[in-house]
């Protein structure tokens, strides 16, 4: 191998480091995820065992023999070591010592039994309160106790004294364990579901009305900037370049002041006699309409950018030429300027196509899908189910099969653009072979 | 631009159309410096008010907004001195060095760059939560640093793309290593590039809102645009002024320095970044 | 120091653009390579540099081969188009580039540099940056820094291309008195021919990766081995008639003109195609072989005047005169061409 060759190599190291870690990784971990019953629930480490009320039900619904689940759910009382080392800690040597002597080893059904015996001893604490807190330091239960492993499920278990066949544990460890499983049942979810196919439609309707503003209000931008005395254009350009610099925190504020109830838009619109409302979020027409106007001012803005410095291209004396051949300004536009915006509204076009579909921020900020389910588009209804609900039980099992989906059509465009750019023409030979 | 015909009516035209955003603008000065009677639009009242946050003890379960702002700014400018130096060395590479799989490592930069990212959030949110840079500042930066490289790489290749080639090849027929052109023959033909990448990299992480709010929401770790988006959620009776002076907080290294670097900017917002 | 390239191959990809070609340059010579665009002279300069490597031959710096050598161990002075000045840097640290690399002493880089910026006459701007120099001053520059290091050999990429007229004389003559003060060995890279002839002392044209002819400027303008060549250099160009042997005439094509050029005719057989080629100094109004004309262009050059004239089958001639005032545009004239001086070419192109 050559010097450049190591240098090439060297050079790209700490970039490839992190393009590993933070892209290739997690392409992968997502379609590995995807296959998973991960949530909130579960934990992403492994899992641990536990018998509480659910599994109880469930294990009965197994054909669990009910006699034993029954036991299994009663609290137990045994005299162990660990249990004489709490008394010993909370009421002195002297009674420890004299529950050893008299009932070590022995097991009690309820609370009760237990007392009745410990009232029989001498050094007993004198209090009824304080009796049954040292009989609690014994009590032995697999209910709601986590076993961090299988092994030391099964021996809590085996000390409630309930015997087991070899189908009843493998039964019993299976409903018992909080981890998640390999499973396929994502995938079938999403094709079942309502709801997918409401945000897919969603999408796809987000997609096209925002993306028609961004081109078309980007190329209205370019072209009337251009036309415009340079001090005012550059004015025009400097106002609508803001929703693109501004933090999106802030720049959906601003919108949420404008259509607040107790807003601008309101105030405003109460001179005229009309009723106060929340304008964003009061029907699912008006929430639409907020969503396209906040992604299309941000993305109108690159467009202008990018049209701008294409029209700047054009060399003034063909506009000159033009005008003397009595071109009026429509047909100025029309067969002048657009032929030259040919390839930069190629490019936003499928360059914004794919953000589009994926991005989520300015929505999760404004409407966060409402009202209701109505603004939630694909790439939010992931961000819900796996990162951001409040209903409850995190779902990133199902999440990352979502995301999935995104991911695919991430991969596939990228590689469909290289091609439309003509990537190929881009790589050529360094100049200097060493 | 073009004599020939008269503009005052498209001014009038876009003046309207860019009322909204005029608005806005104007209300987020205003605002932050007065009071107004509820119902409206006119203030009546200067009061400075509205900026004690930047003094006032904060309320339980809100964290100091200077240690807020000291965490963005330990965000942004690590962030960006990250992707600064990773892309000076790989965008040199692509541009200028033979290695083997050049065309795979170009087509692979520019397929990360179209590439959008928010999808892989789960699989990073999860990764970050095995691994313990869960709610961390760090793992925040790295994810951002990251998502950031594939257009620093490729911005940073386009100015190195500009630098004269005879300028390598004298250095290399004057005896220097490869290494010793790029540190000292190249490198300060690319300095403005620089500048503008570093820049961009460090507006854009100020501004980044989703990645620390999935993946580090603890106060601790909190930066000015989850605190800020935390005000505006957790209030019931919203205090538009009180986040108005947040934002404008907020959002002044932004404006100050797009206003200084504008044009400088402008390269890479032109450049095909994503939005 | 003598430089040897041999069976010089070099492709790129699939295309083969320099097949097996050889060039000898003597110690202390000054060799031009000319040729039209594209020929492949920066391709064998790239590869003399070494930044370019070579897929087949060897390269030789006196008896030391450094055919798989690196260019930083080649020890060439190279000079490029647009003279590729380290634009940081002033004119000193430009031209004491190359020294330091090397880790030459302090003081000992101080006094080449300026002894070297003495002789190229550039000794009063050595603090002044690339851009604000003038173009010949950065030309200076760059040879300064070229030959500072006492390079084996010097390599000049059309070092005189990116200047204007006037500028580009006073080069021409001052990078000459520098090569041969300092005696050093170098290719200059040019598809000027003037420049080639003026400069340096043998040209070899090169045309689709191939030397042509490699000949003293003299010696190749007066017995050119080809067409080609016969039409690279001079200026205004050469005119080429189109003819057949007929015994001991040449007929040319589609007319009733015969020329009685017998000592080329009969190198030839009856009947055999052939191509004239007539500079315009040997198409004159006193030499012998008559050939009758209208004249079709003027060009007023000052000390002399360019014609041409048209012959009744289209085929058209060149002359320039030095005292022509009395002819107008239109005129029928008869002039005579110098018949000993006219060169005679085969169909392939070759010199009879
Ligand atoms: N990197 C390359 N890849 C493919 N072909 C190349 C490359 N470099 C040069 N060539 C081709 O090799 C041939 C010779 O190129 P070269 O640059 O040597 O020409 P030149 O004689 O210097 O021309 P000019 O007078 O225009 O500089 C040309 O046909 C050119 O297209
Ligand atoms: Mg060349």
């Amino acid at each position: 191998m050559r010097r450049a060759h190591l240098l090439g190599l060297g050079f790209m190291t700490p970039a490839l480091i992190i393009v590993f870690l933070f892209f290739l990784a997690p392409v992968v971990l997502t379609a590995v995820f995807s296959f998973t019953s991960m949530s909130s629930g579960t934990g992403i480490s492994g899992g641990a065992y536990e018998i509480n009320e659910q599994t109880l039900r469930s294990l009965t619904d197994r054909g669990f023999p009910k006699a034993k689940s029954e036991k299994l759910g009663h609290d137990l009382y045994r005299i162990g070591e660990e249990g004489l080392g709490a008394v010993e800690a909370d009421f002195g040597k002297a009674f420890a010592d004299e529950i050893r002597a008299e009932l070590s080893g022995e097991l009690f059904e309820g609370r009760r039994d237990l007392e009745r015996e410990l009232k029989k001893l001498r050094s007993r604490p004198r209090s009824i309160r304080d009796l049954k807190k040292a009989a609690d330091l014994f009590k032995r239960s697999v209910l709601n106790t986590r076993f961090e492993s299988e092994t030391a499920f099964l021996d809590g278990v085996g000390e409630t004294g309930v015997e087991l066949t070899a189908d009843d544990q493998a039964v019993l460890v299976k409903t018992a364990y909080t981890g998640w499983s390999w499973t396929t049942a994502n995938y079938e979810l999403i094709t079942s579901m309502a709801s997918t196919w409401r945000a897919a439609k969603n999408t796809a309707f987000y997609v096209l009305l925002t993306l028609s503003f961004n081109v078309g209000f980007g190329l209205f931008l370019a072209i009337t900037t251009f036309y415009l005395p340079k001090g005012q254009a550059a004015i025009f350009r400097a106002i609508w370049i803001l929703p693109r610099i501004l933090p999106p925190v802030l720049y959906v504020m601003m919108w949420k002041w404008l259509t607040w109830d107790t807003g601008f838009l309101s105030i405003f619109l109460s001179n005229f006699g009309v009723e106060p409302r929340n304008w964003m979020l009061n029907s699912d027409i008006n929430a639409w309409v907020c969503i396209v106007l906040i992604n299309g001012f941000v993305g109108a803005s690159l467009g202008m950018i990018l049209f701008s410095s294409a029209l700047r291209a054009i060399p003034p004396s063909m506009l000159a030429a033009s005008e003397v051949d009595g071109a009026n300004r429509w047909q100025q536009i029309r067969h002048i300027l657009l032929p030259q915006l040919q390839w930069p509204i190629l490019f936003t076009t499928s360059y914004q196509t794919l953000s589009l579909l994926t991005s989520f921020d300015y929505i999760y900020l404004s409407t966060d899908g409402g009202p209701g389910r109505s603004t939630e588009v694909w790439a939010l209804y992931t961000f819900h189910t796996a990162l951001n609900n409040y209903g409850g039980v995190l779902q990133y099992g199902l999440g990352a099969a979502l995301a999935l989906v995104l991911v695919v059509i991430g991969i596939a465009a990228s590689l469909f653009y290289l091609r439309l750019f003509k990537f190929n023409e881009l790589v050529s030979q360094p100049r200097i072979e060493q | 631009m073009s004599s020939n015909f008269r503009s005052w009516p498209m001014t009038l035209l876009l003046g309207f159309l860019s009322l909204p955003i005029i608005v806005m603008m104007v209300y987020l000065f205003v605002d932050t410096v007065t009071d107004t009677t509820a119902g409206s639009l006119i203030p009546d009242r200067f009061t400075l008010e509205h900026w004690r946050f930047l003094f006032d003890a904060p309320q339980a379960g809100r964290s100091n907004i200077w240690s807020v702002t000291l965490n963005t700014f330990i965000f942004a400018c690590s962030t960006s001195a990250i992707v600064v130096m990773t892309s000076l060395t790989s965008g040199y590479a692509l541009s200028r060095l033979n290695m083997p799989y050049r065309r795979l490592l170009l087509g692979g930069v520019l397929t990360l760059h179209a590439f959008p990212t928010v999808t892989l959030i789960i699989s990073i949110f999860l990764m970050l939560q095995m691994t313990g840079l869960y709610n961390s500042l760090l793992g925040v930066i790295l994810v951002k640093t990251a998502l950031e490289l594939p257009l620093g790489i490729w911005v940073m290749k386009g100015f190195y793309d500009t630098v004269p080639w005879e300028i390598e090849m004298a250095g290399l027929t004057d005896g220097a290593s490869r290494f010793t052109v790029w540190r000292r023959l190249v490198l300060p033909q690319v300095h403005p590039g620089l500048a503008a990448l570093g820049l961009f990299s460090f507006l854009a992480a100020w501004s980044e809102y989703i990645l620390p709010q999935v993946l580090a929401p603890d106060g601790a770790s909190q930066v000015l645009a989850t605190y800020l988006q935390n005000l505006i959620k957790d209030d019931r009776a919203p205090d538009f002024n009180m986040f108005k002076s947040v934002g404008l907080f907020y959002a002044m290294p932004v404006m100050i320095i797009y206003l200084i670097f504008n044009q400088k900017l402008m390269n890479i917002y032109g450049g095909g970044t994503k939005g | 120091m003598r430089i040897l390239l041999d069976q010089f191959t070099k492709t790129f990809g699939a295309t083969t653009v320099i097949d097996k070609m050889s060039l000898d340059i003597e110690s202390g010579e000054m060799l031009a390579l000319l040729g039209p665009s594209g020929c492949g002279k920066s391709t064998t300069l790239f590869a003399i540099c070494g930044i370019h490597r070579m897929n087949g031959g060897r390269l030789l710096f006196g008896e030391r081969d450094v055919t798989h050598l690196p260019s930083q161990m080649r020890n060439v002075g190279v000079v490029f188009q647009n003279y590729a000045l380290y634009p940081h840097m002033n004119a000193f640290d430009n031209i004491a580039f190359p020294l330091m690399i090397r880790k030459m002493a302090k003081p000992e880089i101080e006094r080449k540099v300026l002894a070297i910026a003495e002789l190229v006459h550039i000794e009063g701007l050595l603090k002044r940056k690339p851009a604000q120099l003038s173009g010949g001053q950065q030309q200076r520059v760059a040879l300064a820094r070229a030959l500072v290091r006492e390079p084996d050999i010097l390599l000049l990429d059309e070092p005189l291309a990116n200047l204007d007229a006037k500028l580009r004389l006073e080069m021409r003559s001052e990078i000459r008195r520098i090569q041969q003060e300092t005696g050093i060995s170098a290719v200059l890279v040019t598809h000027d021919q003037v420049e080639a002839m003026s400069m340096a002392d043998r040209i070899a044209i090169m045309d689709q990766g191939q030397i042509v002819q490699l000949a003293a400027p003299k010696d190749m303008y007066d017995e050119p081995v080809t067409d080609f060549v016969a039409s690279f250099l001079g200026n205004p160009p050469i005119a080429f008639l189109q003819g057949t042997v007929e015994g001991k005439t040449i007929r040319l094509e589609n007319s009733d003109i015969v020329l009685p050029l017998d000592a080329q005719a009969a190198k030839q057989g009856n009947g055999t195609p052939i191509r004239i080629g007539v500079r315009p100094e040997h198409f004159q109004p006193e030499h012998p072989v008559k050939i009758s004309g209208k004249i079709s262009f003027i060009e007023e050059q000052g000390r002399e005047e360019l014609f041409d004239v048209t012959l009744s089958n289209g085929m058209r001639l060149r002359s320039v005169q030095a005292n022509g005032g009395a002819f107008r545009l239109g005129d029928e004239v008869s002039w005579g061409l110098a018949a000993d001086k006219v060169l005679t070419f085969d169909p392939s192109g070759r010199r009879i």
